[in-house]
């Protein structure tokens, strides 16, 4: 029987998880170079491409999918309330 | 049983920069031999640099190849690489905390020579030495909280009496009024959200906080960022002795499930090697 502990350590760490510590600042010791990243959040930003590619490969958000689809529906919906100032029969 | 292979003695080339992945105690390499591994370059592999009581991990890297502008640029633009490099920086420090007394260092920690980190090394040895104490039987853990928007917005919508009053009388107004107004609502709404989800969060680090040695909240980080449908409301991170450990986790999920469908969800990864807690920059 795994253990609690096991069960959440074979959990998939993303890349994400570990940027967010690997770029944490609090570290012991600088090196020589200074490497500026310009923004971590610039970096974060442009990740998306990189986690759907990772998303692919993992297919651990495949659950997600239906949810995301309804979301966006919704999306769309109030986008076309807002515009119209209208407001139709489905509700969130 | 198979046997892991060590790594080897280095011829060390004084032209050649070192990248550092981190430090461990000497004397932990009896008891576990450092394992051969490709390092940041492919063309190199990692190896010891003992100074006295302490041992750097570390690999070669052609100078010309790793200047500070490349690496800015690639970090930058080249994604591919970013992801590549990200990762084996993560699994030389997995491979050592697993194994030794580790402390991790920065993504892309890089010297210009070896003499340059032996000098930085015997500057810091006292310190470095300390933060060893303070790690031994410690584990580093982090936590993740996100939050289903449309759910906890129903909530607020439905258990806010304010709120709830304010949704009544929209019904009566003009549709284009009622634009302006749901907008107004919507405001509210959001700041009511922030700080339920603030409170509740709140509580449950807290409680998880009371179990450490230390705890830090961190930046919560953005839906571009994690690419997730759901946005984080929290990002904490836990020293723990190995021994609250079981406990951490047992008592992770048990709220968990109490949070059921509440419209939050924890994500609790660990054991890290300790990234936050190893700082030597002394308040």
């Amino acid at each position: 029987m795994p253990s609690v502990k096991e069960t959440i350590q074979d959990k998939e760490v993303g890349l994400i998880d570990v940027l967010d510590v690997i770029l944490d600042k609090g570290v012991a010791i600088k090196g020589d170079l200074v490497i500026s990243i310009a923004g971590v959040d610039l970096v974060y930003l442009d990740l998306r491409v990189l986690i759907s590619s990772v998303e692919t490969l993992v297919q651990s958000y495949e659950e997600n999918n239906k949810e995301i689809t309804s979301e966006k529906l919704d999306e769309e919906r109030r986008a076309i309330e807002n515009a119209t100032g209208k407001a139709g029969k489905w509700r969130d | 049983m198979g046997r892991i292979s060590e790594a080897k003695e280095r011829v060390i080339d004084m032209k050649k920069k070192i990248y550092l992945y981190g430090f461990i105690p000497s004397e932990e390499l009896d008891k576990a031999s450092l394992p051969e591994h490709e390092g940041f370059d492919e063309t190199e592999d990692i190896f010891t640099l003992p100074v006295d009581s302490i041992t750097a991990i570390v690999s070669q890297l052609d100078p010309d190849a790793y200047t500070e502008e490349v690496i800015e640029d690639k970090i930058n633009n080249d994604l591919d690489w970013l992801q590549k490099k990200a990762y084996h920086h993560h699994e030389i420090l997995m491979l050592l905390n697993q194994r030794y007394t580790a402390i991790p260092l920065s993504f892309c920690t890089i010297y210009n020579n070896e003499e340059s980190l032996l000098e930085t090394i015997s500057i810091q040895a006292a310190d470095l030495l300390d933060t060893f104490k303070e790690i031994t039987g410690k584990e580093e853990w982090n936590l993740k909280i996100f939050y289903d928007e449309k759910k906890l917005k129903k909530q607020v919508h439905e258990n806010n009496p304010v709120i709830k009053q304010k949704q009544e009388e929209l019904k009566e107004l003009s549709p284009g009024k009622q634009f302006f107004e749901r907008k107004k609502i919507d405001k509210l709404a959001a700041k009511k959200m922030e700080k339920e989800l603030n409170d509740r969060c709140g509580k449950i680090h807290d409680e998880l906080a009371a179990m450490a040695v230390q705890a830090d909240i961190k930046k919560t980080l953005g839906k571009d960022a994690t690419g997730r449908k759901d946005n984080m409301s929290w990002n904490s991170v836990y020293l723990l002795e190995d021994s609250e450990v079981e406990g951490f986790v047992a008592e992770v999920m048990k709220i968990e499930k109490k949070l059921g469908e509440s419209g939050l969800n924890m994500e609790a990864t660990g054991p890290w090697p300790v990234y936050h807690f190893s700082s030597l920059a002394k308040a």
